[in-house]
């Protein structure tokens, strides 16, 4: 017995598994933002990167213009179609934004859950294991990100910010599975219904809405968007379309699978949502768990 | 200058991985896959291999955790992964003679042994909840295929430099 704990390699392998729990145990807790070290290694490492995926990304796009060019003909045949239904939904759109701006006057309330301050970044980075869904972008804290904001591309909801540093941030993709992200979602039929977008199916590429209930009638198709209950995430963001709904396991919610607008994987430059409804350091000190429900 | 070149062709593979998911489709093996690039992790078993144990374990031990930092945001996994694997290999190449193919075999299966072991701690800590078939056939082989053409076509270029860094390291 002796011998075996003079045996020098095991005792390294133990003390090393020991520290290994100890470190994941660390950084799995529920922090509101990251140890000083993490932030210069994260920052360092983010100059870097931006020096390599800036030129990258100039490249990139030019070989994506070249793809481009190939289809402009029949591009231009259809966008021409769409643009004579342009004028008259744009004029129709002044009117309903100004009997909007009225009534908000007349009834005093000049916030809504809508507004939100766009601040276009860049992707840096993206983890390359991918287990843990996360893109590296290049605004920081000294921009004005903050944790929680939401995160969307042109085509809708990407993610949410999980860690800030000076320079750079990280945003959680929603196709990376947390049990404590849920965005509260509105899908639009006749009357909206509400439910909760948890989690995401790897091998059909789709989002799980939950907590629909039962009696509301869903269709294919139908838009989903977010809620903005919570106060994180600003209302009217979209985030995808229902391809199928179905029963619960007790029969007494729906699950629909909704197909999200924007693609998870092929993701360049990206908008923070900067919302200023609630001070959003006043939902950082809340538990994680509630923040977005 | 050579003193850096090692770190730099490191830090260089550390980037290119986070290049070649954001830029390279997804899909690149048919629908259902998902690969995962190991450059860098290629690269350190040939540094194992090739000049030592003891360079190749400090080297692991120093870009697992920049990774754990950088990428993840779990600090341990890839810090404990990346020197242990290394650590194994050195042992195997203890009773194999050191050639380009036995390195190639034994590199890969390395790599093998990585994507296995964070696929366990990830289950572990609830990271992911996908089972342990639809995991080899979703991750695994696309991986290990990807990994293996890297392998190939930088292994001779590697085993160069890493020869040449062994010799400087012995006239010293």
């Amino acid at each position: 017995m002796p011998q075996f704990f003079l045996n020098k390699r095991l005792i390294i392998l133990l003390v090393s598994i020991i520290v290994l729990v100890a470190l994941i145990g660390f950084s799995l807790r529920e922090r509101s933002k990251l140890s000083w070290p993490e932030q210069f290694v994260k920052d360092t490492t983010g100059w870097v990167q931006s020096l390599v995926s800036k030129p990258t990304n100039f490249v990139a796009g030019f070989f994506e213009n070249l793809q481009d060019l190939t289809n402009t003909y029949d591009e231009n045949k259809e966008l021409k179609s769409r643009i004579e239904n342009l004028a008259s939904l744009e004029a129709q759109v002044q009117e309903l934004k100004k009997d909007n701006k009225e009534l908000r006057d007349v009834l005093d309330e000049k916030k809504t859950l809508r507004d939100f301050e766009p601040l276009p970044a860049t992707v840096i980075g993206r983890n390359p294991d991918r287990w843990h869904e996360m893109i590296i972008i290049d605004k920081g804290k000294l921009n004005g990100v903050k944790k929680n904001m939401a995160v969307v591309t042109a085509s809708g909801l990407i993610g949410k910010v999980k860690n800030v540093t000076q320079f750079s941030s990280t945003v959680q993709l929603m196709s990376s599975m947390d049990p404590k992200n849920r965005i509260s979602a509105i899908i639009q039929g006749e009357t909206p219904v509400y439910g909760l977008v948890e989690g995401y199916d790897k091998e059909k590429k789709l989002l799980i809405v939950k907590a629909i209930p039962s009696g509301a009638k869903i269709e294919k198709d139908q838009t989903v968007i977010t809620s903005g209950l919570g106060g994180i995430f600003p209302k009217a963001l979209m985030i995808g379309k229902v391809v199928e709904v179905k029963q619960d396991q007790y029969g007494l919610n729906q699950t629909a699978l909704v197909k999200p607008g924007a693609d998870f994987y092929d993701i360049q430059n990206v908008i923070v949502t900067k919302t200023n409804m609630i001070p959003v350091d006043a939902a950082e000190t809340t538990d994680g768990k509630e923040e977005e429900s | 200058m050579k003193k850096f070149l090692l770190p730099l062709l490191f830090l260089f593979l550390f980037i290119l991985e986070s290049l070649y998911v954001q830029y390279v489709p997804v899909e690149i093996l048919g629908r259902n896959s998902i690969v995962t690039p190991h450059f860098l992790f290629a690269a350190l078993l040939f540094l194992t291999i090739y000049v030592g144990k003891k360079q190749g374990i400090i080297y692991a031990a120093i870009f697992g955790l920049l990774f754990d930092i950088v990428y993840i945001e779990v600090i341990g996994i890839y810090l404990f992964l990346y020197p242990f694997i290394c650590y194994l290999v050195s042992k195997i190449m203890h009773i194999m003679q050191t050639n380009i193919v036995i390195a190639f075999l034994v590199s890969l299966l390395g790599i093998a042994l990585l994507e296995v072991g964070v696929y366990e701690m990830d289950y572990l800590i609830h990271v992911t909840n996908l089972d342990f078939m639809s995991f080899i056939n979703l991750r695994f082989y696309p991986t290990l295929i990807i990994n293996a053409i890297f392998i190939t076509i930088a292994g001779y270029p590697f085993k160069r430099l890493f020869e040449k860094h062994a010799e400087a390291l012995r006239a010293d």
